[in-house]
């Protein structure tokens, strides 16, 4: 069957919008990254406190905040997009940015303890979770452009 | 291989097979609200492509609630991948600039 070239243009703008809308609709949202960043900080400075009762009501509310947010996107999760979509670039793009937030953390926090720092652990985290509630929308608006720039027929 | 698709090419289905051509699974309410069909006209386009062998379709639950969820199927994949192929071939044969890779 032939079609007409516009016809078949038209046929290829819907693929591609359709793949737009599903890679949309996968994204982690801001207000995950702002939650979990909020969530982590509480509980660093919970444990760094020392002191028991403390220590208990952060981990309780780290535990609860963490399930909830999770069980959140599992719920609202109506679509998976494809793996290959990220491809290699895209694994390397959330690599670094793990590998970057995990490296200034700790090395942030050791630093500030070897400086006889109060609270070195939680001073160090406060730039973790910027870098998370900051980066972690940026990190996914790269891998929208890396997943819409992919092939529309070689997301194998 | 480019080969055009007249299962696929249909517009209802184009929308659907392009959104499962993007994802691992997707669930059935996302695929009913993108497309914008009822539950009924919905079903009938999934089991069409069912019956192709272009689509899966699994039920589960997420905690007590079932949920309905399609994937393309790898011979549903290839299909796909042929029907955008032959697409590109007629935009480029006819020199049109706005050509999606």
């Amino acid at each position: 069957m032939s079609i007409p070239p516009v016809d078949a243009e038209l046929a290829l703008a819907e693929i591609h919008a359709r793949r737009q809308q599903v890679v949309d609709t996968n994204l982690v949202p801001r207000w995950f990254w702002v939650s979990i960043a909020a969530l982590m900080l509480l509980f660093v400075a919970a444990v760094e406190t020392g002191a028991a009762w403390v220590l208990a009501t952060g981990s309780v509310v780290y535990a609860l905040g963490l399930s909830a947010l999770i069980l959140a996107m599992v719920r609202h999760a109506r679509v998976q997009v494809r793996p290959e979509l990220i491809g290699l670039r895209g694994a390397l793009a959330i690599a670094g940015f793990t590998l970057v937030l995990v490296a200034a953390g700790i090395g942030l926090g050791f630093a500030l303890e070897a400086a006889g720092a109060p609270f070195p652990a939680t001073l160090g985290c406060v730039p973790v979770c910027l870098g998370l509630a900051l980066g972690g929308p940026r990190l996914m608006a790269r891998l929208r452009r890396i997943m819409l720039a992919r092939p529309l027929a070689g997301a194998r | 291989m480019s080969r055009f698709d007249d299962l696929i090419h249909a517009p209802t289905r184009l929308s659907l097979v392009s959104l499962l051509a993007a994802t691992d699974w997707a669930d059935f309410k996302f695929l009913r609200d993108s497309v914008g069909l009822s539950d009924s006209a919905l079903s009938k386009q999934l089991t069409t492509l069912e019956e192709a062998g272009y689509v899966e379709i699994r039920k589960s639950f997420v905690g007590k609630r079932p949920r309905t969820s399609a994937r393309l199927t790898p011979q549903g994949h290839t299909a796909f991948t042929g029907h955008v192929a032959a697409l590109q071939e007629i935009v480029a044969r006819a020199g049109l600039a706005v050509l999606p890779q």
